[in-house]
């Protein structure tokens, strides 16, 4: 279980109460190439707040990971060209100098990469590369600095961590090599940490003992967090809120609970529907998602989806190849957003998709639909299995 | 590390014997007379045969190699013939160990003729490694960071011409009008760097400049890949997501890793420099082991050869034990066994 | 003329740019053959100041310095200038063929003495020349530098004619039972073959001799040596001199040395050499193209530089104006030649077909052009007394290709018939030269096959077999002292050539005893101008037989620097820069 029901906020959006940490409007980052325009990520909007985790979930090539370098100011000196707002604690960092952004960097917000192997320097100490994180921003002397290091990474569960900490990346195993990124993601107390594909590197075993020591830490620093990844049973177990991104833009937006339960977008089920499930039904199917991802350059016109998509045939006219699909509340909830052209995706998930990936859920999604709330916890804890088998 | 080099030297020495025995056969294999080039132009059949004894070239080549190999452990007199030693002893010249043997057409011993070359072209080779490594790797970090711009364009299309001359083009160039035509740079010379530095120096610096050009070039190209090859790694990412400014992820984390690359490549580079640039040497009349290398072939003067070939094959062996030591050193993921 | 063709080409293998087959490309033009021996810019000739230093920027290492072995012309020429004397020399600055053949007394009282046959030598030494450390020269000297030939297994390298003339009994492997100084084997023969009297010497050969004296002007083989500085190989490239200069320092074989005034020399008594500079900078192992660069440019001391590498085609351009005014372009002492192999080539007819299909002047054109090179007209240099150009070679050089197609019909031979032609390979200049034979013996019905051959080793060995399989080989030689007997019985006599290994120079395997029989009365003729008589009816029969058919003369193409003066290409030099008469403006 990622939170507590009684931690689920009651918003996305920036109207929402409480203290949105991060709020990313509009954000669009293109780059210009020799055979036209990328557009990597088209007009994405979100919300977190501190304590809070957003998944953002998608192919690769969604834009997930380059809207997360975004807010890390990355593509400054690049020839990417970036607009909308990207707010950090009422900063947009869209508009600062690289200078300005080099002090957020790190210090506000810090990230964890996928592979920790190639996201560490060969050439430098463990412990080297977290003093160096360190004293970019804190004036502190070479042994402070060490002595936090050490701290962090005992923090992290790494043993003998004033030994370790004179180690080379290479000498440590998959899953410490990870506890050490997030050592040195958190050495600054950043107040959003975003961690990108943070356990797809690492054996199974290890990506759980990751996950709970993020979720761990972000209650101890009460950090704001978005994880990007294409497991959804990380986030089943880690978020709050869920981004579901398609060809660079936002397609299903909401609280995790109620996309993992009422997913209103046919990408969402293709994506539920490719979740392997050890533990679970012998009966479901796998099924995976049919043709590629969109090309970024020439994406397909209306909804990017349609050219993959199996329910083409129940909207009217040829509605899914003309027109963009908006982001919109869909029929249950004012703050789950979708973008699809159908009319009842709720039906057609229960009559044709679940039945097909998670039989036994039928009745038990389909029932509680009447009386509300509960049935959240069956699903999420059904797909929770799957996320860590 | 001390074991591994021990196994490394031991290895090298006996390379160095096989190469000094395939450099023996090699040369006889080859269809040139050695007794002809020291007869003379009028030489008879009973000439060519005397000559061809008296310098030693009408033995077996397994008994001439087993002279050779004597006189590295233990030294050698000279002549060969031991009457003629003792009816004539103005003529004999003794050849301490380790002794490389007598040169046909110097009349001199191999080692001495070696060691007068060798600091000449050693001063070339590292005048030219300066040059190289610094315009080259200054250059390519340069184009690198400029990536598809003009800078960038213009630094890696002159790179390419420069690649594309003759290294005895660029030389000729350089003489000719630098030195000759224009007379901005005295003619190239070599002085000692003991005897005179600024004479050295300028003396040194157009052959150092050709020298350094072909390489540059190739420095320039390979320092660009590296660096972008390099910036595009995520642990550079990660570097800059630290908030680290340009100059260190450039000057410290990239430039840390393009480093392993360069001194494998400038190290061997350099090796294989320091047993004489045999172009510019020629053009500049540079009198190193180059130039000297090519008159040992001209005048098919055997023993020479064969010091020369045990020269450049000892500095390119102990050059790659260096290039591994120095590896070991850099990269902490490697681990010499 | 001390020469050294074979060496030439032998060093054209490597980098190193032979005279003749030098340079890349050049026009096809034909020669217009109006070159006689002393063509070029005629030497003007004004009171000579002394001092300043002289500069001679080469290209060619040095090989050797020792007398005994010393067989490099330009080296010959220089050393006998400057550091070496012997009884005899050539006129300082000659520029006719005869003065710069006739010997003038050196060191000796006359220019010697022979017995009525010429197979005894007397030479009379002067009172008072002295070597480089006040001792004076002896006869002993002059007996002592001959014997060191003798020790063919340390002396390599140099003339050697005096092991087939001088009197001493043969081993049975042929060669002199003396063995040289150094193991004192058969010292005795030696010591009665050469025999020294107070001031006098007296050398005895076993056959009439009578250009010895020649041969000692030419050469350094017959120079003094002092025995107690003798190293044998060590001694290679020192010098202990008794000319006007000496070697200051040591001599360094691949960048030169110094030559500076020598204290002991009187010029008094050596009339001959003018020893105008103060001191002589050899600088060798320059590119030639940088040689010329710098003669070109003219500036500091190279305005004081003289140098024998030749310009080549590549910067004709440049010779112009001013640069033109210090140019000098002459017939070298070299000549090249094919031989037909008489082993293969029976037919005379066939043999007169080559000699008329012969395209000599795109052979010389291919090589450079009249600078570089100039149709023969016969196998003895235009620049050795008694040459007579032959009728049967036109000066232009074209071939007579009709004449060629008659004579191969009137042979009675199968057509197209079938030759190989073995040439050294050198430069892409000299294959395009054996390419413009190979195209005109082809048109008059040859089926030509080209045989490149390197000369360091494969060339030679390949054509001295007297069972070779080439049809036509290419030759070259050069006089080794003024006069026919050094060209015509070293190539043509077939019994000091022709043995059961090998075909010694005589490539073509010509073997006639009518033309041993005439040289032998030719050699043993004292009267030059009879001799000289007698040589061309040997020519006439060789040309008969068609035993070579001539290809061209290379050319001499020098430049010096403008601060130059009496700057003599030499009769008496080889065409060489004579360092006798040359002076630098103060």
């Amino acid at each position: 279980m990622s939170s507590s029901p009684t931690q689920v906020h009651d918003g996305t959006r920036s109207q929402s109460a409480g203290d949105p940490l991060l709020v990313v409007k509009d954000l669009k980052v293109h780059f210009p190439t020799s055979d036209g325009v990328v557009k990597a990520v088209d007009g994405l909007s979100y919300t977190v707040e501190r304590g809070k985790t957003l998944g953002i979930v998608g192919e690769s090539g969604s834009g997930k990971s380059v809207s997360s370098s975004a807010i890390m100011g990355l593509f400054h000196g690049s020839s990417a060209q970036l607009s909308g707002q990207i707010l950090l604690d009422g900063t947009d960092v869209l508009t600062l100098s690289e200078k300005e952004m080099r002090a957020l960097r790190g210090r506000d917000v810090a990230m964890i990469f996928q592979d920790p192997l190639s996201a560490l320097h060969p050439y430098y100490t463990v412990g080297a590369q977290i003093i160096e994180a360190y004293r970019v921003h804190q004036d502190v002397k070479k042994s402070v600095a060490r002595r936090r290091a050490i701290e962090l990474l005992d923090r992290v569960g790494i043993p003998q961590p004033d030994r370790r900490v004179d180690d080379y990346p290479h000498q440590f195993s998959g899953g410490m090599r990870q506890r050490a990124m997030i050592a040195m993601g958190l050495v600054n107390d950043p107040s959003m940490l975003i961690a990108d594909e943070p356990t797809t590197a690492l054996d199974v075993t290890v990506q759980a003992q990751i996950l709970d020591l993020l979720q761990d830490l972000q209650r101890e620093f009460n950090s704001a967090v978005i994880i990007i990844t294409h497991d959804l049973g990380v986030v089943a177990e880690m978020t709050d809120d869920t981004l579901v991104m398609y060809g660079g833009r936002a397609v299903e937006y909401g609280k995790t609970s109620e996309i993992l339960t009422h997913p209103e977008m046919p990408y969402t089920w293709g994506l539920l529907s490719s979740v392997p499930e050890v533990t679970g039904d012998t009966s479901a199917k796998l099924i995976p998602i049919p043709g590629n991802p969109p090309s970024l350059l020439n994406p397909p016109s209306g909804c990017h989806f349609h050219p993959r998509c199996a329910h083409r045939d129940k909207v009217p006219g040829d509605l899914c190849v003309t027109t963009t699909p908006e982001l919109v509340p869909g029929g249950r909830d004012p703050h789950h957003l979708k973008r699809c052209h159908l009319a009842d995706p709720e039906d057609i998930y229960l009559q044709e998709v679940l039945p097909e990936i998670a039989p036994d859920l039928v009745d038990e999604i389909a029932a509680p639909e009447q009386t509300g709330a509960p049935g959240v916890h069956g699903t999420t804890g059904t797909t929770e299995q799957g996320g860590r088998a | 590390m001390f074991a591994y080099t021990i196994r490394r030297v031991i290895t090298g020495i006996l390379l160095l014997v096989v190469m000094s025995v395939v450099t023996f056969y090699l040369f006889y294999a080859s269809s040139t007379t050695p007794e002809r080039y020291a007869c003379g132009p009028k030489c008879t059949a009973a000439q060519l045969e005397t000559t061809k004894k008296s310098l030693g070239y009408d033995e077996p080549t397994y008994v001439q190699w087993g002279k050779f190999a004597k006189g590295v452990a233990v030294g050698r007199t000279f002549p060969d013939d031991p009457e003629l030693r003792k009816a004539a002893p103005q003529l004999v010249q003794e050849c301490p160990a380790p002794c490389l043997g007598f040169s046909t057409g110097y009349s001199a011993p191999v080692r001495s003729l070696i060691q007068d070359k060798l600091p000449v072209s050693f001063s070339l080779a590292i005048a030219a490694f300066v040059l190289w490594m610094v315009g080259g790797v200054a250059l390519g970090i340069t184009a690198a960071l400029f990536k598809g711009r003009l800078l960038d364009r213009a630094i890696v299309g002159l790179s390419l011409v420069a690649f594309a001359f003759p290294t005895f083009f660029i030389g000729l160039l350089l003489l000719k009008f630098v030195s000759i035509r224009w007379g901005l740079i005295k003619l190239p010379a070599y002085t000692p760097l003991t005897e005179n530095p600024w004479l050295w120096a300028t003396g040194m610096i157009l052959p150092a400049i050709t020298l350094a050009v072909v390489y540059m070039a190739g420095y320039i190209r390979i320092t660009r890949a590296f660096v972008l090859e390099t910036m595009s790694e995520d642990y550079i990412r990660t570097a800059r997501a630290k908030g680290l400014n340009q100059r260190t992820v450039i000057g410290k984390h990239t430039l840390r890793a393009v480093l392993t690359p360069l001194v494998t490549l400038s190290g061997l580079d350099l090796a294989g420099l320091l047993g004489g640039a045999i172009i510019t040497e020629q053009v500049f009349n540079f009198n190193g082991v180059g130039k000297l290398s090519v008159t040992a072939i001209q005048r098919f003067d055997l023993p020479l050869i064969v010091g020369i070939v045990l020269l450049v094959a000892t500095i390119v062996i102990v050059a790659n034990i260096i290039v591994d030591l120095l590896y070991a050193v850099i990269d902490p993921r490697v681990r010499l066994g | 003329m001390g020469t050294n063709r074979k060496r030439l080409v032998a060093a054209a293998a490597s980098m190193v740019v032979a005279v003749g087959l030098a340079g890349c490309g050049g026009g096809g033009s034909d020669s217009e053959s109006n070159s006689g021996p002393s063509e070029g810019a005629q030497p003007e000739r004004t009171e000579a100041t002394k001092g300043g230093t002289l500069y001679s920027l080469e290209q060619a290492v040095t090989e050797h310095l020792d007398p005994q072995r010393v067989y490099v012309g330009r080296d010959i020429s220089n050393l006998g200038r400057t550091v070496y004397r012997s009884w005899v020399t050539f006129p300082a600055g000659a520029t006719t063929e005869e003065e710069g053949a006739t010997p003038v007394p050196d060191l000796a009282t006359d220019t010697g003495t022979p017995n009525e046959d010429a197979s005894q030598w007397q030479f009379t030494l002067k009172d008072g020349p002295k070597w480089q450390d006040g001792q004076p020269i002896t006869c002993e000297d002059f007996k002592y530098g001959m014997s060191r030939t003798f020790a063919t297994d340390v002396i390599t390298g140099g003339p050697n004619y005096i092991l087939g003339y001088l009197d001493i009994p043969k081993d049975s492997d042929g060669s002199p039972a003396y063995k040289g100084p150094y193991t004192g084997e058969g010292q005795d023969l030696y010591d009665q073959a050469v025999t020294c009297d107070g001031n006098t010497i007296t050398y005895r050969f076993n056959k009439p001799w009578p250009d010895f004296n020649l041969a000692i002007a030419s050469l350094r083989a017959f120079d003094p040596y002092r025995q107690d500085q003798d190293q044998g190989d060590k001694s290679d490239l020192q010098i202990f001199s008794n000319g006007p200069y000496k070697l200051d320092g040591e001599w360094n074989e691949d960048t030169g040395g110094t030559f500076v005034r020598n204290d002991q020399w009187d010029g008094t008594e050596d009339t001959i050499r003018q020893a105008n500079p103060d001191s002589i900078v050899f600088q060798i192992g320059i590119e030639a193209e940088t040689v010329i660069d710098r003669l070109i440019a003219d500036s500091g001391d190279d305005a004081n530089a003289i140098s024998t590498r030749n310009i080549t085609p590549a910067q004709y351009p440049q010779i112009t104006g001013d640069v033109e005014a210090r140019a000098t372009n002459i017939v070298s002492p070299f000549t090249n030649y094919l031989l037909p192999n008489f082993n293969r080539i029976t037919n005379v007819k066939v043999r007169e077909a080559l000699r008329l299909a012969t395209n000599r002047a795109a052979y010389s054109g291919a090589l450079g052009g009249d600078k570089a090179s100039v149709p023969a007209q016969s196998i003895v240099n235009p620049n050795v007394p008694g040459y007579e150009a032959d009728s049967l070679y036109s000066e232009d050089g074209n071939p007579d290709t009709e004449g060629a197609k008659q004579a191969l019909e009137e042979s009675g031979e199968t057509l197209p018939y079938p030759i190989k032609l073995t040439y050294p390979i050198g430069s892409e200049a000299s294959d395009k030269a054996f390419a413009a034979l190979k195209a005109s013996y082809d048109e008059a019905g040859f089926e030509t096959t080209l045989d490149g051959l390197d000369p360091s080793g494969p060339y030679y060995d390949t054509i001295q077999k007297p069972g070779s399989d080439s049809d036509l080989i290419w030759g070259g030689w050069g006089a080794d002292w003024p006069s026919i007997s050094t060209v015509i019985p070293p190539l043509f006599d077939s019994r000091i050539n022709l043995t059961k290994n090998s075909n010694g120079q005589d490539y073509g395997n010509y073997k006639s005893d009518e033309v041993n029989s005439a040289i032998d009365a030719a050699l043993v003729e004292p009267d030059i101008d009879t001799a000289n008589g007698m040589w061309a009816d040997v020519n006439q029969q060789l040309s008969d037989d068609v035993a070579y058919i001539a290809l061209d003369n290379t050319k001499f193409y020098y430049l010096h620097g403008s601060n130059v003066e009496n700057y003599v290409n030499s009769t008496s030099t080889s065409g060489y820069p004579d360092l006798g008469v040359i002076s630098l403006k103060q």
